[in-house]
């Protein structure tokens, strides 16, 4: 009980105190501390006071209708609260916030719940990984934040759990293994709640996984159903993959977040790289692997489909958020997913004839060559192969890798985290071994030719297809971006600056002093009684330091450890 | 000389299936590398592995190295398949770019690390890519005293115990 009093006003304290002894259990008494996250509250959470999903809403725009905080005045920008957490590993999560309670995961699948306005910690939870080596666990040992229903809060784990603690006292509700741990399988995804069920998918695409997305009962964990992205044999498009035991290990990773279009009840999700990483082991399409899929969300029926990356041999995951929008492109209106893929092209597909209305590349990009009838191929010639190195843009890290765009409706843009990278890449011997990872290739990523900077956030006009601003930078973009009705967008540096640019123009407008680590999760914003917050887990680590070749030594040098800051104005 | 080694390497494979698996290897582990290649090879991922793995191989972004969960029955790997993994896709940020010897000499101090005693031949990449003994962590003070008594290890035990929780 002590843990609520610290954010309670005092004079209150004394009717909790009375009514926690009328009532019982005593929990039950400070149910309305606690918003109760219904379906109606997340459908409608683009326009919440918090920030109740991954990317707010489930469009996965990562856009706020926020005003107080706008090109006029973000230079006053003040620190409100703080929080050291520590760890050396990567931060990637999101703060999610409902109410004043806002809660926050860590690397190694720790989650600490806070008071939103003041930052006293109300309550911790460290999942137990006792016995689990982290095997098959490629970029870091990240978690990217919960998800909420009901009194219940989400959080998917390194070890294949679902968790489900009470949003108020971090006591666990359930817990549910998927797939055990360490054999290819692991989870860094935020969860996605939706029609009372929570949805998540598994990573493993580099370790011989046969990865799917299980949709669970929010409320016991009860499977409900589970959806392979690599068809067995029989199945819709198990043609397009050789016959015998491979797809068993085909990968397709399903490990980033999906959104859900409630106009045509319809949940988006990407589908990762194939595997093993080496195309020529598995000859065919391999559907659908690098794929947007679009799933009947109560049944996980799969609708349809678009494949970014057809028989892909450069491991161009195609789970970077598929963005839901509306735009006008030459004069039509099209109801679109807007996708910034791994292989350096964004794509911009209609959601009602499921046909590609445009693409444009974002970053060099050759493995991709071009798209006839609106549907990509690739170029043959950079192909990798035993005893044939290839030399590629961009690098298998991508154009972009996870880090949230955003698609801000008041401009038409959308802000791409861009990094430039190319690479070599080399056929190898390889064999499948649970516990081991899948790859047959050896690959080193080096610059790219064409642009001396590792990074660069991007802005591109999506009624036009054109690039509306760019800001370059010598390091690469390694975070996810935010924008809002106050005309700014946010993110973060490596370095370890939060910004603030004019939507419009890319001008930065605000940058906040250096926090203790570089930045490599998205940024957040929340209103409490009135009052705007912007909120950013620093921490630096991910894939850029572990995969990043000749990127590593440009990162070598910047400090770790978690610290959670928030900030208003004055 | 490669060939004694392969020998020994599939007497303790014979020894291996003979014994029943109890979680930790019962059989005596063969001496298959030098401790002078362990010494190289400690320096070698100290450089090039270390700050993935952890100094003490304890793990960090990457998979710890040295224990009962990184090399147990449920990992189920042997020598052969670790070598042959590491020295064609570690380290993670520049695969299969240091020397055949390099790799040869880090899979020797993770034997070493791992409870496999120092003998007087040393590891060669033909013994590493054929030697299918399983890979099994043997703490110290488990270990048979045969290991502990080799004439190679010369009374010293290079092997220190630690638990790892990653
Ligand atoms: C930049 C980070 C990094 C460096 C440096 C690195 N590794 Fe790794 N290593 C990883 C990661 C991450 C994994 C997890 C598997 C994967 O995705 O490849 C891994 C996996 C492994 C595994 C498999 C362990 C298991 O239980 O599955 C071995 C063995 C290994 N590394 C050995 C080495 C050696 C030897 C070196 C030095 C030559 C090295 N690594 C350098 C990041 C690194």
């Amino acid at each position: 009980m002590t843990r609520f009093q610290a954010f309670l006003p005092r004079r209150s304290l004394w009717r909790i105190a009375l009514s926690a002894v009328l009532l019982a259990p005593a929990a039950g008494a400070f149910a309305a501390g606690y918003p109760v996250v219904t379906n109606a509250r997340l459908l409608h959470a683009a326009s919440d006071n918090g920030w109740l999903m991954f990317l707010r809403d489930y469009t996965g725009d990562s856009y706020a209708p926020f005003r107080q905080i706008n090109t006029r005045n973000v230079s006053g920008l003040k620190p409100a609260w703080d929080y050291k957490i520590g760890m050396k590993q990567g931060f990637e999560g999101s703060p999610i916030v409902n109410g004043r309670y806002l809660f926050v995961t860590t690397p190694k699948d720790h989650l600490i719940a806070f008071d939103a306005v003041t930052g006293k910690v109300l309550w911790k939870y460290q999942k137990s990984l006792a016995g689990v080596g982290l095997k098959t666990v490629c970029c870091d040992v990240v978690n990217r934040g919960v998800a909420l229903y009901g009194n219940n809060v989400y959080m998917a784990t390194l070890d294949n759990y679902v968790v489900a603690l009470n949003a108020q006292t971090g006591k666990v509700v359930w817990q549910k293994q998927i797939k055990p741990a360490d054999v290819g399988y692991a989870m860094t995804l935020a969860p996605l709640t939706l029609e009372g069920m929570v949805i998540v998918g598994t990573s493993g695409g580099e370790y011989g996984a046969r990865d799917f997305v299980v949709a669970l009962d929010a409320r016991t964990g009860r499977e409900i159903w589970r959806q392979y992205t690599v068809p067995s044999p029989g199945q819709p498009g198990s043609d397009t993959w050789p016959k015998g035991e491979i797809y068993q290990h085909g990968g397709g990773s399903a490990w980033l977040t999906g959104t859900y279009d409630p106009s045509s009840d319809t949940l988006f999700w990407g589908g990762g790289n194939p595997g093993p990483w080496l195309a020529k082991l598995r000859p065919g399409k391999n559907l659908f692997t690098d794929s947007l899929q679009a799933f009947n969300p109560r049944t996980g029926q799969r609708k349809w489909y678009y494949q970014y990356t057809p028989h892909d041999s450069w491991d161009y995951d195609g789970v970077n958020t598929p963005m839901i929008t509306s735009l006008t492109y030459h004069g039509r209106r099209y109801q679109a997913i807007v996708h910034a893929d791994r292989n350096g092209w964004l794509y911009v597909i209609d959601r009602r004839t499921h046909k590609l209305i445009y693409a444009v590349p974002f970053a060099h990009a050759i493995s991709l060559a071009g798209f006839r009838d609106g549907l990509p191929y690739t170029d043959d010639a950079v192909r990798p192969a035993v005893g044939k190195q290839i030399f590629t843009c961009p690098s298998f890290l991508g154009g972009k890798n996870w880090w949230p765009a955003s698609v801000d409706p008041a401009t038409h843009m959308v802000y791409v985290p861009t990094i430039h990278t190319c690479m070599t890449m080399k056929g190898a011997p390889t064999f499948y071994k649970p516990g081991l990872p899948y790859l047959g290739e050896t690959f080193k990523v080096v610059h790219d030719p064409n642009d001396s900077n590792w990074g660069a956030l991007q802005a591109f006009d999506l009624d036009t297809g054109k690039r509306a601003w760019n800001h370059e930078t010598r390091l690469p973009w390694d975070a996810g971006a935010m924008s809002t009705a106050g005309g700014l967008v946010f993110s973060g540096t490596p370095q370890g600056h939060l910004l603030a640019l004019d939507a419009r123009t890319g001008q930065v407008l605000w940058r906040s002093p250096k926090l203790s680590s570089g930045i490599i999760a998205p940024p957040v914003t929340y209103r409490v009684d009135g009052r705007q917050y912007v909120a950013i887990l620093a921490g630096w680590g991910g894939a850029t330091p572990i995969w990043g070749g000749d990127m590593v030594k440009s990162v070598a040098n910047i400090p770790v450890g978690g610290h959670l800051y928030v900030y208003s104005l004055n | 000389m490669s060939v004694r080694l392969l020998q020994i390497c599939a007497y303790a494979l014979v020894l291996t299936a003979l014994l029943p698996r109890r979680g930790e290897a019962a059989s005596p582990p063969p001496a298959l590398y030098t401790r002078s290649q362990a010494l190289q090879g400690a320096s070698a991922f100290e450089w090039k592995c270390a700050s993935c793995h952890g100094h003490h191989l304890q793990g960090g972004v990457g998979p710890a190295l040295e224990g009962p969960i990184f090399a147990s029955a449920k990992s189920d790997f042997t020598i052969q398949q670790v070598y042959e993994f590491l020295s064609v896709e570690m380290p993670a940020y520049a695969p299969g770019s240091l020397t055949r010897t390099q790799y040869l000499d880090i899979t020797a101090f993770l034997l070493r690390q791992n409870g496999y005693p120092a003998g007087v031949r040393a590891l060669t990449d033909r013994i590493a890519s054929h030697c299918t003994v399983p890979l099994l962590y043997r703490p110290a003070a488990k270990a048979s005293p045969k290991v502990v008594k080799s004439k190679a290890l010369a009374g010293k035990p290079l092997i220190v115990p630690r638990v790892n929780a990653p």
